[in-house]
This record gives structure tokens, C-alpha cells and sequence, in this order.
């Protein structure tokens, strides 16, 4: 694979949708954005910015109205079990076990039972799941579960790992020891991580970029380089610096979004 | 006292009001217009001793449960076609929310002119009873299937038939159950009034047989045995659909 272009390449992406109303809207606007292979990316913003759509837009559940999206120079033409997708409900298939779970894709991709079970297991191992192999999903916590479609990814060996708000729904406690182990699996496999949130602290803990968007229409506002190596420390003025930046940012966008919709009124 | 201990002595207590009210009653009237319960007993007595009985439950069952299944098995694979293609299910709708507020029984005379007196008819009416609910809950549980699981076996590059197979069949399959559920329950209480309508045997015309010589304490015999099968039968399903549970992962 040459160096020359960038691993994901979106040029003036354009999604538009009819709202309940029945009138247009735009949720994406001339949008531009290149990710580079084994980079982690974060995508923040106010809710209705379109940080959803651009991924759902990537992963290929939805088509761009006008622009192109592409993953190692080819246009996306739909889901590619090389491109993984990682829900905050976590899509885990209640009936079959935590095993069974990580097996799926491995399944779906005809490699032999033998074989599989030694990935599902190195997959397991890897998010330090292989005591609860035989448990169901319902009998897990949120950070166990969310663990558990994580090593289901990372078991069919993915390039890109997409994942939509998928710590949100955990405490807090929970999230940020998520976070630790998503940066060591990052650094050990590195797969390029495209992740949405909407906590600016976990942007900042985790993106090497951090890609604030703004709504109506919903757009890039500002790419910020996090020049932090890792691991990061939470409580460094460093990181203080970033938040306090991105903060301050995130209030304009926010400003603007609300006096957007006085002005609507 | 425990809950455990409420829980036997309670229903006890209902079941010995009931049969005391009802002695207390058949003591008002004749017994050809109310027997009273020894009386019951005495003609399940006499019917099981005399063989008709357990010749007329035998058949009913054998009814009820191939019914049910011809039931099953048609209204399933269709629930889980029309659940799944959008479109179909859009041209056939209007169809099945025409004929569903039918009753069964409303189909009997039509049932006799097409497959005669006999066992046919009966089954006929059973097979509708349980046909709709089979149909509607199988066709809403797939429907019914989180988007999440078609995305995630979409991304992993699941066939179709993976997907349908390993992915909507058993996320659909809890619902699925509960259309099973209602349908015994609907099937077991058609049963009777199909086997009262057009069959020579079953405990539906062992009532009709009974009314015919006046015997009311063989008509109340009757209903009692089939209110106990079909509390049996309930029970039954239930464990199955406990352990069914347990083997998905969903049951606590």
C-alpha cells in the first residue's frame, strides 16, 4: 500500500435529509477531512452536528449525497469487515455467549472452527475477558460488554475501528479505565481509530487529532493537533492547556448553535 | 408465615370456598339443572371406568396437538417471510386483518361442506385458533429485531443466510414464543367447540353426548377435565419456554 494518499479521504461531503417536517435539511456541508493510517482521530460537537452521520458515513451504512468517501484510495461502497464498527449499545447478540459473540465475524468470514477459537481467544485475552467465555451477554456490566464487542473487532483483525460514542453510556470509572485500554490495544495493534464523543476530555485523552464539528449545517470548525504522548496524564497542565483551548472553542460553536436557532425562531 | 407457605395455602383456600359454594348451591336445585361436586367425581368415576374417557382424551389431544403443529409449522416460516420483506407483508396485510376477527367457528359450515364430518373439521378450527397469533407475533418479533444486529452482521460481511439464519431467526425467536404461548391457549379453547360442532369423539362431544341423555354431571365431568388438561398443557409450555429462555441468554 503506497503512502500517498491518506487511509480515509473525504472531499466536499455532502449528506442531506428530509426531516419530520418534510422539508430539506442539510446535515453534512462541503465537508473535507483525511485520516492517516493508525491515527487516532476524535470527532466532537453539539449534538445534531453531524459527528455521527460523517462515521455512519465512513463505516458505509450511509451514502454521501454528493462528495466521495474513501478508505485506501477506494470509494466506500457499503459495510467491509475490514472497516468495524462499534456501537454504544454494543450489538451484542443476546443468545449467544461471550464466546460465541467474539466468533461471529470470524464466522462470517468462513475461517475454520479450529482456527477461529484460537483468534476469538487471543481476542478475549487481549481485553482480558477469557474468564467470562461462557457467559451471556445479560450477565455482564456495561464496561464488560462494551470489552466484549471490542474483542468481536478486533477477532476478525479490522484496519480501521470506527466507534460511535461507544463509552457513553458507562460511569465514569468505567470509561476512563476504558479509555486506558483502548490506547494500549491501539499501541499494540495500531488500527486507525476514528471515534466519536461528546466528552472533550476523552477527545483529548485520546485523539492524536481532535476534529470539532459545528451544526446547521454541520461542518468541520477546527482540526486540533493534541502534541501529547502517551499515556496521557489526565491531571498534567499540559492537558489542561488542550481542554481549556477545545473548551473555549466547543462554547463558540455552542453560542453559535443556539443563537442559530433564536434566529430560526 | 412465608411466602412459599401463602402460596399453596391460599389457592387451598380459594379451591375449598369454590367447592363449598357450589355444594351449597346444587343443594338448591335438582341435580339434572346443577350436580353437585361428589356427583362430578363420581361420573369422571364411572366415565374412566367404563374406558369412553381416556378413548375421548386420547383423541382429543391427537387433535389439539397435530393442529397446533400444522400451525406452527405453517404460520412460522410464513411470519418470518412476511416480517422480512417489507413489501410483501404491505400486499397481504389487508388480507389477514380481514379474515383474523373471523372466529374459528364462524368457518364450520364451511369446514363441513369442504372436508365432510370427521376429524378434519376440528382440526381445521384448532389450525385457525392458532394460526393468527403464531402469525401476528412472528411477523412483529422480526420485525421487532434491533437494528444494531443486521448492522453488526452487515459489517462483519454476513451472507443472507447468515443474517437470517444465525441473526433475525434467533433475536426473533423470544417473541416468537410468546406468539406460541398465546396460541395454545387459543387452540385448546377452540378444540372443544370444533369436537362439539362436527366430531363423533373428543371431550367436545363427549359434552354434546352428555347434554343429549341429560347428564349434567357428565357436561360438568367434561368441562373440569378440560379446564385441568388445558391448565396442565399451559404449565407445560411455560417450563418449556423457562428453559427456552434460560438456553438464550434472556430469562433471569
Amino acid at each position: 500500500m503506497s503512502d500517498s494518499f491518506p487511509k480515509i479521504k473525504l472531499s466536499a461531503v455532502e449528506k442531506r435529509f428530509i426531516s419530520a417536517c418534510g422539508d430539506e435539511q442539510i446535515a453534512l456541508s462541503q465537508l473535507d477531512l483525511e485520516i492517516e493510517s493508525g491515527e487516532i482521530v476524535c470527532l466532537v460537537g453539539p449534538s445534531g452536528c453531524g459527528k455521527t452521520t460523517i462515521i455512519n458515513l465512513m463505516a458505509g451504512f450511509e451514502k454521501p449525497y454528493s462528495g466521495s468517501v474513501q478508505i485506501d484510495g477506494k470509494p466506500v461502497s457499503g459495510p467491509d469487515p475490514d472497516h468495524i464498527m462499534i456501537f454504544q449499545d454494543y450489538g451484542l447478540y443476546p443468545w449467544r455467549t461471550v464466546l460465541g459473540n467474539v466468533l461471529f465475524g470470524l464466522q462470517a468470514k468462513g475461517i475454520s472452527p479450529g482456527e477461529a477459537s484460537d483468534k476469538a481467544m487471543e481476542a478475549l485475552e487481549l481485553v482480558g475477558l477469557v474468564s467470562a467465555k461462557d457467559k451471556h451477554p445479560h450477565e455482564l456490566s456495561g464496561g464488560m460488554k462494551q470489552r466484549v464487542s471490542i474483542a468481536r473487532a478486533l477477532a476478525v483483525e479490522p484496519s480501521v475501528l470506527f466507534m460511535d460514542e461507544p463509552f457513553a453510556a458507562l460511569d465514569a470509572f468505567t470509561r476512563l479505565h476504558l479509555q486506558d485500554e483502548l490506547l494500549r490495544i491501539w499501541q499494540e495493534k495500531r488500527p486507525t481509530i476514528v471515534f466519536v464523543t461528546h466528552d472533550l476530555d476523552e477527545a483529548i485523552t485520546l485523539g492524536q487529532r481532535v476534529v470539532l464539528m459545528a451544526p446547521n449545517p454541520g461542518r468541520i470548525q477546527r482540526v486540533m493537533d493534541v502534541k501529547l504522548s502517551y499515556p496521557r496524564e489526565r491531571t498534567e497542565s499540559n492537558f489542561a492547556s488542550f481542554r481549556k483551548e477545545l473548551f473555549e472553542e466547543f462554547h463558540l460553536v455552542h453560542r453559535q448553535a443556539l443563537d442559530g436557532v433564536e434566529y430560526q425562531i | 408465615m412465608n411466602s412459599k407457605a401463602f402460596k399453596i395455602v391460599l389457592p387451598l383456600l380459594t379451591g375449598t370456598i369454590f367447592v363449598a359454594l357450589w355444594q351449597f348451591a346444587a343443594g338448591r336445585y335438582t341435580p339434572e339443572q346443577l350436580p353437585a361436586p361428589v356427583d362430578v367425581l363420581k361420573a369422571i368415576k364411572e366415565l374412566s371406568d367404563n374406558g369412553v374417557l381416556w378413548g375421548h382424551i386420547g383423541i382429543s389431544l391427537i387433535r389439539f396437538s397435530s393442529a397446533y403443529l400444522l400451525a406452527v409449522v405453517v404460520a412460522i416460516p410464513l411470519g418470518l417471510f412476511l416480517g422480512r420483506f417489507f413489501r410483501c407483508h404491505a400486499a397481504i396485510d389487508p388480507l389477514i386483518q380481514v379474515l383474523r376477527p373471523i372466529s374459528p367457528i364462524a368457518w364450520f359450515p364451511l369446514a363441513v361442506l369442504w372436508f365432510g364430518i370427521g376429524n378434519a373439521p376440528a382440526i381445521f378450527i384448532i389450525f385457525l385458533a392458532a394460526f393468527y397469533p403464531v402469525l401476528l407475533t412472528t411477523i412483529s418479533a422480526v420485525r421487532g429485531v434491533p437494528e444494531v444486529y443486521i448492522k453488526v452482521a452487515n459489517n462483519f460481511g454476513a451472507g443472507s443466510r447468515m443474517t437470517f439464519l444465525r441473526v433475525i431467526v434467533p433475536a426473533a425467536f423470544p417473541g416468537i414464543m410468546v406468539g406460541l404461548h398465546i396460541a395454545v391457549g387459543t387452540a385448546w379453547i377452540h378444540l372443544v367447540a370444533g369436537e362439539m360442532l362436527g366430531a363423533q369423539s373428543g371431550l367436545g362431544y363427549m359434552i354434546v353426548d352428555a347434554r343429549n341423555f341429560l347428564r349434567t354431571d357428565q357436561i360438568l365431568a367434561g368441562m373440569l377435565l378440560i379446564g385441568v388438561l388445558g391448565l396442565i398443557i399451559y404449565r407445560g409450555m411455560k417450563a418449556f419456554e423457562q428453559a427456552i429462555g434460560r438456553r438464550w441468554g434472556v430469562a433471569s
